[in-house]
């Protein structure tokens, strides 16, 4: 047998093979959420389960109905992309002329809630679906096995994409949609109905994920999560292709399908994690993208009022002798270990809303820094045998690194970009801690020591451990406090409000943003490493994007860019997962029930809505308000 | 580029271009300017719409990176410096539209600036009201600028006129050397282009002072001298009389609506 570089070449050719295959969903998503994202200017986090969806629907029909693949492959994508019209009906049109970030964050709650509601129906495993008789088999090349239903998944993908691109780029009706998207207004007055257009659109670009389902569907296994993991792999193909070109989405996708097909021949290791790192490497060297032409709106404006104000040294005393009070209390009326977990989240919650809600980067990565924090912190309480504090302290640094590490690269590309980026870098940390020697897999890293602090406490007894998590977290929380008011946190306000200005003010907004969210990862690293300690468990959910979306929720049900909005938002989140433990994947659905809540009739989130009662309510006595994030006027 | 800035150092310049050219997808916006800002004169860019004014305009304040050629700073070569480090060399510009941090307090946009020239952003725990006097010194501007009885309200919530004098209080507040202004006019009522006009005059003293500004009045009552763009070049330049009796310029401008 013939082999390469000392690999077989049918396996070679094989995984090659694979990776096209694999690169031609790539290539379907990339270019749907292109689309979408070309004509509404929303990301559609929803893209994945869409295409979950579409799978799932086959796969029911087969079953329950006994329809087959081929009718499946006309059904599917019509009733999915029938929903999506609803959604964009019903919900989308509710956010046009918000910040785009509302849009994620609503098609975010959309897909929680599809994911875990078919969880919940049909269970969260893999279920098989046969390739229809007409493509079974396959046909030996002489240097591979090609088997037939590969070759088709190729072909038609590739008329997909050709055929979108050909209808966008050079109809008649792509010309109106390319006009649209540059100037609604002025295709609006030449009688074209634009929002019926756009409604269509994201119709279509939703179907066309349900069509890629119902084609991935033999290919891999049916279930309700197989789309979250695939579209995080998307967001990385969209940065790194650059969303301005449909050809470019294209091309993008099979040449990371290719990268990866190639990786998993000649160093398997590295194959889940190759495409996050070549999303690195692009944005060093072309942070536009290999296709973009240009960066995304970097210098636009805020116009509206937004953030919160600096409150008085006073009222920030009462507020923090008062929580200090109550958080002594509460364990007599409240189960310790749960105030011990809500504060671990608070601080979390509160260290995500200081880049989310002071510099509005919202990153969508966070729980990178929770959970690699928790393994390392763990690793050097159990394995090195620090004392807590500095094992506390070993994992906080290491958060801090990555977030330098991360921040530096993510901060090139802004907004919706940003947090994509951010997704993208937590997903490589998820892999790393997935096949890491020391994190213990899927089985977490156990028996982590709570061990002496400082040598002469004992953290197994409960008041001593109680006591000290509230110190670190009530440090946390002042220090949030601290950094929001100093000169350093106003730049930070001023960056976020207006790019352009600040650097025409002699700021250089990138070593700003950077130190923020250096800052902000050390503070969830914080957070934790304390976790591990509590818990004497760092585990795989402390590291998944679930996590990420979880500090979200906190954040914006709470309040975000106000100091006490994470707080409550985290106890509340804490709580509902508490009580609300026996039901299951259903808490899931009510995540992404809030979400959507939260984003459509929410925006200022609890404290933020109460602020704005209580100011209304007196007219002249207290400060501003935090308002929700406006549309950047820029575009 | 040495033999570039032997050329054209001269002292009597603070800005100055050589063949400066911006292209956008073949289509040449600033094509070989030749252009100098004379140390404390007022200067005014005008030109028809589409005569390359605001993208020369944004080539001298970073916000564009030239294609071609060549700008110096006080004879130094910073055709590649950004724009934080301009601002740092004394160079500030502002924006056509006007640029205010919407979600700060009028008083707390000045603050920023002052943050800035005192070297004290980079604190991070430390209050900026017990600080070097930059409240105080910010309460002052605002006063000098007639903002006194707005430093609480927000930004955002100013009305156009009364943004574009924060914009411009927030500016000075650096004590640039040279204020680069993007239509400083535009959007203005009349009492408020009065307004601006007089602080504008207030500012020149001591500073060298680039505008481009539609309003022929205000050209006429604040400029030295004027350039005159069209088709992203050069076509006449001097005082206002001399370039307002130019038979080009008038051949430029004729026929188009023009105020």
């Amino acid at each position: 047998m013939t082999t390469i570089f000392g690999v077989p070449s049918a396996v070679l050719f094989g995984q090659l093979l694979l990776g096209l295959v694999n690169g031609a969903f790539y290539a379907m998503l990339s270019l749907g959420l292109a689309v979408i994202f070309g004509m509404m200017n929303i990301v559609n986090f929803a893209h994945g389960a869409q295409y979950m969806m579409g799978a799932m629907l086959a796969w029911l029909l087969f079953n329950f109905l006994g329809i087959g693949y081929w009718s499946a492959l006309v059904i599917a994508p019509l009733s999915v992309g029938l929903m999506g019209i609803a959604v964009e009906r019903f919900l989308l049109r509710r956010l046009y002329g918000l910040d785009h970030l509302y849009g994620m964050l609503l098609t975010f709650g959309l897909a929680l809630m599809a994911q875990g509601a078919l969880s919940n129906w049909f269970g969260s495993s893999g279920q098989p679906y046969a390739i229809p008789a007409e493509l079974a088999g396959g046909r030996n090349l002489g240097f591979m096995f090609l088997p037939n239903y590969r070759a088709w998944v190729l072909a038609a993908s590739l008329v997909v994409c050709l055929g979108t691109w050909y209808v966008v780029e050079r109809t008649r009706l792509g010309a109106y949609l390319r006009a649209a998207t540059e100037n609604p207004m002025l295709v609006q007055a030449f009688g074209i109905r634009v929002p019926r257009m756009i409604m269509l659109t994201y119709g279509a670009g939703v179907a066309l994920a349900a069509m890629a389902g119902v084609l991935a569907a033999p290919v891999y296994q049916v279930s309700p999560s197989m789309g979250a993991d695939l579209l995080i792999v998307v967001f990385a193909v969209v940065v790194i292709g650059g969303m301005g070109s449909i050809m470019g989405s294209i091309v993008t996708g099979f040449l990371v399908g290719l990268i990866e097909g190639l990786t998993k021949a000649f160093y398997p290791e590295l194959s889940s994690t190759v495409v996050f790192l070549v999303m690195a490497v692009v944005l060093m060297l072309r942070p536009a993208g290999l296709f973009g032409s240009r960066l995304d709106n970097a210098g636009g404006p805020h116009e509206a009022p937004a953030e919160a104000p600096s409150s008085s040294p006073r009222t920030q005393m009462v507020l923090v002798v008062t929580l200090a009070a109550s958080l002594i209390v509460a364990p007599l009326v409240i189960y310790p270990g749960f105030m011990m977990k809500a504060m671990i989240f608070a601080l979390f919650a509160s260290a995500f809303n200081l880049i989310a809600g002071y510099g509005r980067l919202v990153s969508f990565g966070h729980a990178m820094f929770l959970g690699s924090a928790g393994y390392v912190c763990g690793h050097a309480a159990k394995v090195w045998g620090l004392t807590p504090e500095l094992a506390i302290l070993t994992g906080t640094a290491t958060a801090a690194l990555l977030g330098l590490v991360s921040g530096w690269l993510a901060i090139r590309r802004s907004g919706i970009y940003f947090a994509m980026v951010t997704l993208a870098f937590a997903q490589m940390i998820y892999f790393v801690a997935l096949q890491a020697p020391f994190t213990g897999g899927e089985n977490g890293l156990q028996g982590v020591p709570r061990g002496m602090l400082f040598g002469w406490i004992d953290l197994s007894n409960p008041v001593n451990l109680y006591v000290f998590v509230t110190v670190i977290f009530l440090g946390g929380f002042v220090l949030i406090m601290r950094l929001v008011d100093s000169p350093f946190g106003r730049v930070l306000r001023a960056i976020s409000n207006h790019e352009a200005r600040a650097q025409s003010l002699g700021f250089e907004i990138d070593h700003y943003k950077c130190v923020a969210f250096t800052l902000s990862a050390a503070l969830a690293g914080l957070a934790g490493s304390t976790k591990a300690i509590v818990t004497q468990i760092a585990s795989l959910t402390d590291a998944h994007w679930s996590m990420s979306g979880e500090v979200l929720l906190m954040t914006f049900l709470g309040g975000v860019g106000t100091l006490l909005g994470p707080v409550i938002g985290a106890f509340v989140v804490v709580a509902m997962q508490n009580y609300l433990a026996g039901l299951g994947q259903w808490v899931a659905v009510i995540h992404g029930l809030i979400f959507a809540v939260c984003v459509l009739a929410f925006r200022r989130g609890i404290v933020g809505e109460a602020a704005a009662w209580w100011r209304r309510r007196k007219p002249h006595g207290a400060g501003p308000v935090p308002a929700p994030v406006q549309a950047a006027s820029g575009k | 580029m040495a033999e570039i800035a032997e050329h054209i150092k001269d002292p009597r310049f603070v800005l100055q271009t050589r063949n400066l050219t911006r292209q956008f997808d073949g289509f040449f916006a600033v094509k070989n300017v030749n252009f100098r800002l004379a140390r404390d004169s007022v200067h005014a860019v005008i030109g028809p719409n589409g005569a390359g004014k605001t993208t020369l305009f944004n080539l001298l304040t970073k916000h564009l990176a030239p294609t071609d050629g060549a700008i110096l700073h006080e004879g130094e070569d910073v055709t590649r410096l950004k724009m934080p480090a301009m601002a740092k060399r004394g160079v500030v510009r502002s924006f056509q539209i006007s640029a205010v941090f919407a979600g700060l307090t009028v008083q707390e946009n000045v603050e920023v600036a002052l943050l800035r020239s005192s070297g004290i952003a980079w604190s991070v725990l430390g209050r900026i009201s017990k600080r070097s006097g930059v409240t105080e010194r910010a309460a002052a501007l605002l006063r000098r600028f007639g903002l006194a009885e707005h430093a609480a309200t927000m930004a955002g919530n100013l009305s156009y006129g009364r943004k574009r004098v924060l914009e411009l209080a927030t500016t000075l507040a650096l004590e640039p050397k040279v204020l680069l202004l993007d239509e400083p006019m535009a959007g203005l009522g009349r009492e408020d282009i009065g307004r601006v006009t007089a602080l504008i005059q207030e500012a020149r003293q001591g500073r060298t002072v680039l505008l481009v500004e539609h309003n022929m009045n205000v050209v006429a009552q604040l400029a030295d001298t004027i350039t005159v763009m069209v088709r992203g070049e050069i076509l006449a330049e001097g005082p206002y009389d001399e370039v307002a009796a130019n038979p080009d310029v008038i051949a430029a401008y004729t026929g188009r609506a023009h105020g």
